[in-house]
Formats: structure tokens, C-alpha cells, sequence
């Protein structure tokens, strides 16, 4: 069969249009997995026995079970005790809470890569646990935690992709709908991965900005 | 008649080790008093619980018996706000410990805006002058990175200097530093105890204890050994560990050093 690349041109906006909310997805459940992720990692860090024990569980749960799976039990199983979700929230809220799993951890390793004497200073001065935490430990701690974060958003793009399987016409199902039409599954999904990659690309440039903006003066790797 | 700022009555702390479950005591019972604008050097060998003392006076190691008293109240007491005490009696520790993320002006003015809810403006200018006061002005915009380690202990006592307090806890502030950096933290040390501040400092640097202080406590094994200004202790110990301990380290200081001026080494009998 020959290879017919005119059908990326003739069906363009509608992969981009799948291009967008994959963006779109992406993005929000990554918010929501940070936002999420700090709440669960503080949690972790808590000396409350009760708290880093249903936390704990959370980050085990979530991260040692397939994330498709995921995807099928709230898409699919959720209905079956009384709870509905349309393909779109269904697809967001898995991502999300898969990736607050793993953004706990990073955010976890990030606050323990700061030293104890950090927070003791800041105790020693009259600060507060939770003034010390905001204003000391978590600045540095995300500072560190940063290359960490950005290969977990990577990889909620990428994973993005499967919540094609419940019907989101994100790019990936708009991909292999175009290569129903066309019969050109190599040159669709080229072009699929090319898209993908100009995504976590611009990702990674963008979080190594941030990277060099917020590097500290002084501390090893920064001019 | 003056009252101690600080008094401990039969203080006690024991860490419980992760493996066993005994207990290791390191403090085994000391009573102190430190009256107010006095320099108190509390001086010993490693682990003999002088540091575990220091950071029980402010609840940074809380004790497991006895109490605290910080101007006649009680702060061991559970209903203490111990941040308003720690804000009167701040410390400065062995390794700085200054906020990596935050210039040197920063670390000063966090707790001024945190702790006395000053203005970024007043708390700014404070800490100003708390660096002015230490010689590093020029340093305001620096991060701790960029400053030596003498300059970051400076910094380390603008920040509490800035605080106000009635007290400064030392913590070894010299024994991270490389022995040509001493003498600016020590010089510091100095102005401020020649100023009037209460300080207790845990120290191993004998010429400032000998030079400064008006009180030297000797601390072997948890225990208060002997106490006395130091002309007593340093020339006149009663004791014979404390005799043994000064012989030990003035001779090492000597050893040395061969520069540095000879102390009188008391002779054991």
C-alpha cells in the first residue's frame, strides 16, 4: 500500500482540534495532580499516624495499578454503584489522581532533600511548623524537586493518550478515526507521534526556564 | 537584687535509641542560672551534653524532666506559646543553617515579617541595620552560597540579632569554620557581649571563653562538673576532669598552632 501523506493536510484540523483537548486534558490534570500531590505529599511527611497512613495507601493504590485500568473502573465501573461520568471528567479524573500519586512523591522527595537545619533555624526564631514549610522548606524543596516534575509531566501527556480508549476525541482517537477513513495508519501515526513530541518537548524547554530562573545563586550547576 | 532571664531546675533529656529501646540519657539532671546581660560559656568534651543543654533552653530538644524557666515563667509548661519565647531567644547554630533560597537581607527580614508582622518596608530596613551591625551591608543581596563561611555565620547573627532578643543562643558557632574565619565571628561575638547581650554559647574556642565570659559552666557526661568565672575554672579548677579536659584542649590548641599565644596550662598535681 503506498504511503499517501496528502491525508495530513486534508484532515489537519481535525487532528488539531484533537490536539487541543489532549492539551487541555493534559493540562488540567496536571494542575490538579500538583495541587493534589502537595496536599496528599504533606500528608506523607505528617507525623499524624492516622493521615501518612490513608496517604500512604493513596500514593500505593494509585501508583501500583494500572492507570487504563483506572480509566475503566471510574469510566466503566463507576456506573454500576449509581456514579456517572461523561468520557471527558472520566478521563480527567483519572489522570489527575494517578498523577497526584506520583506527584506526592516528587513533592515528598523534594521537601526531604532540605536539610533539618532549615527548619530548625526557622523554629529558633519564633517561625511556626507551617510558616517554616511555606516560606522555607517548600520554595527549596519544589526548587529541587523540579527536573523530577518534569518528567512526570511528560509523562501525563503522553499517558493522555489513553483515554482515547473511552471515547475522548482527544488526537489520539481522532488519529486512528482519520486512519479508519484513509487506511493509512503509518503516516497517521507519524504524524501522532510528531505531535506528541512537539508537546513534551515544549514542556521540557519550558520547565528548564523556570529551572534557570529560579536556580539560587551560589548552589552547584548555576553560573 | 537580679534575677536569672534563665533558670533550669533539674533538667533532664534522654533520646531513645531506634534499635534497643533503652534509653540514653544525656542530660542527668542540670540546674542552672543565667543572669541577664551576662556571657555564659558552657565548655566539655563531645558528648557531654552541652549542645543537647543549649537546645533544650529554647524546646528545640524537648526535656524529658525537669523545667525551664525564661524571665520567672515557666516555658516547659504545655500552655506556653513557645514561638513568643523563641522569638526573645533566638539561636545561632553550627552549620549557619541560612535560608539557601533567600539573600543574606532576606534571612534577616523573613521572621521580622513572619513572627513581628513588621512591614516588607520596616522589616527591610532592619535588616539593614542588622547586617550593618555585623559588616556586611555590601552583602545584602547575596545568597548564602555566594558568602564564605565566616560571612554566612555573620548573617546567621543579623538574623537574630534583628529578632531583638534578650537572649542569643551559640551553638558551636565556630567549629564549621576554617580557623583564618574565626576571628571575624568571634570579633562579632565580642561587640555584641561588649553591648550588653545575654549570651550562651557553647564553644570550644578556649581564648574567647578565658577573654569573655562571665560565667563558664563544665559539662562532663550530662552533668554540671564545676562552675565559676573563668579566672577559677581556667587557672584554678577544682576539679580533676575539669583539669584533665583543659589540659587536653589547650594542649591541642597549642599543638596547633604554634602561632597563636600560649595559654596557661594548668599543671595537673
Amino acid at each position: 500500500m503506498e504511503l499517501n501523506w496528502s491525508v495530513i493536510p486534508e484532515y489537519f484540523w481535525f487532528l488539531m482540534a484533537g490536539a487541543l483537548l489532549t492539551v487541555l486534558i493534559a493540562a488540567i490534570s496536571i494542575a490538579l495532580g500538583f495541587a493534589g500531590g502537595i496536599l496528599i505529599g504533606m500528608g506523607r511527611i505528617s507525623n499524624n499516624f492516622f493521615i501518612h497512613g490513608i496517604t500512604t495507601c493513596y500514593v500505593e493504590a494509585f501508583r501500583g495499578t494500572p492507570l487504563l485500568i483506572q480509566i475503566f473502573l471510574i469510566f466503566f465501573g463507576l456506573p454500576s454503584v449509581g456514579i456517572y461520568f461523561d468520557p471527558i471528567p472520566a478521563g480527567i479524573l483519572a489522570l489527575s489522581l494517578n498523577s497526584a500519586a506520583y506527584q506526592a512523591e516528587i513533592f515528598r522527595g523534594g521537601v526531604q532533600s532540605i536539610s533539618k537545619g532549615q527548619m530548625e533555624a526557622s523554629r529558633a526564631m519564633g517561625m511556626s511548623y507551617n510558616q517554616t514549610l511555606f516560606n522555607v522548606i517548600i520554595p527549596q524543596g519544589l526548587r529541587n524537586a523540579l527536573p523530577a516534575y518534569t518528567n512526570e509531566f511528560i509523562t501525563m501527556i503522553k499517558d493522555s493518550s489513553l483515554v482515547s480508549i473511552i471515547g475522548v476525541m482527544e488526537l489520539t482517537q481522532r488519529g486512528r478515526i482519520v486512519i479508519g477513513y484513509t487506511f493509512q495508519p503509518f503516516v497517521v501515526f507519524i504524524f501522532l507521534a510528531i505531535m506528541y513530541f512537539i508537546m513534551t518537548y515544549t514542556t521540557s524547554r519550558l520547565l528548564r526556564q523556570i529551572e534557570k530562573k529560579k536556580a539560587i545563586p551560589g548552589m552547584i550547576g548555576v553560573e | 537584687m537580679v534575677k536569672p532571664i534563665i533558670e533550669t531546675v533539674d533538667l533532664m533529656k534522654s533520646f531513645k535509641t531506634k534499635k534497643s529501646k533503652e534509653e540514653h540519657m544525656v542530660l542527668k539532671g542540670i540546674s542552672i542560672k543565667i543572669m541577664p546581660q551576662n556571657v555564659v560559656v558552657i565548655i566539655g568534651p563531645s558528648g557531654s551534653g552541652k549542645s543537647t543543654l543549649l537546645r533544650c533552653l529554647n524546646r528545640l530538644n524537648e526535656p524529658t524532666a525537669g523545667k525551664i524557666f525564661f524571665e520567672g515563667y515557666d516555658i516547659t509548661d504545655p500552655g506556653v506559646d513557645i514561638n513568643l519565647i523563641r522569638a526573645q531567644m533566638t539561636m545561632v547554630f553550627q552549620s549557619f543553617n541560612l535560608f539557601m533560597h533567600l539573600t543574606a537581607r532576606k534571612n534577616v527580614s523573613l521572621a521580622l515579617r513572619k513572627v513581628k508582622k513588621m512591614s516588607r518596608e520596616d522589616a527591610d530596613r532592619r535588616a539593614m541595620e542588622a547586617l550593618r551591625k555585623v559588616g556586611l551591608e555590601d552583602k545584602a543581596d547575596a545568597y548564602p552560597g555566594q558568602l564564605s563561611g565566616g560571612q554566612q555565620q555573620r548573617v546567621a547573627i543579623a538574623r537574630t540579632l534583628a529578632m531583638e532578643p534578650k537572649v542569643i543562643l551559640f551553638d558551636e558557632p565556630t567549629s564549621a569554620l576554617d580557623p583564618e574565619l574565626i576571628g571575624e565571628v568571634l570579633d562579632v561575638m565580642k561587640r555584641l557581649a561588649s553591648e550588653g547581650m545575654t549570651m550562651v554559647v557553647v564553644t570550644h574556642e578556649m581564648g574567647f571563653a578565658r577573654e569573655m565570659a562571665d560565667w563558664v559552666f563544665f559539662m562532663d557526661d550530662g552533668l554540671i562538673v564545676e562552675q565559676g568565672p573563668p579566672e577559677e575554672i581556667f587557672v584554678r579548677p577544682k576539679s580533676e576532669r575539669t583539669r584533665i579536659f583543659l589540659k587536653r584542649v589547650l594542649s591541642e590548641v597549642e599543638a596547633l598552632d604554634p602561632l597563636k599565644p600560649k595559654y596557661d596550662v594548668p599543671a595537673l598535681p
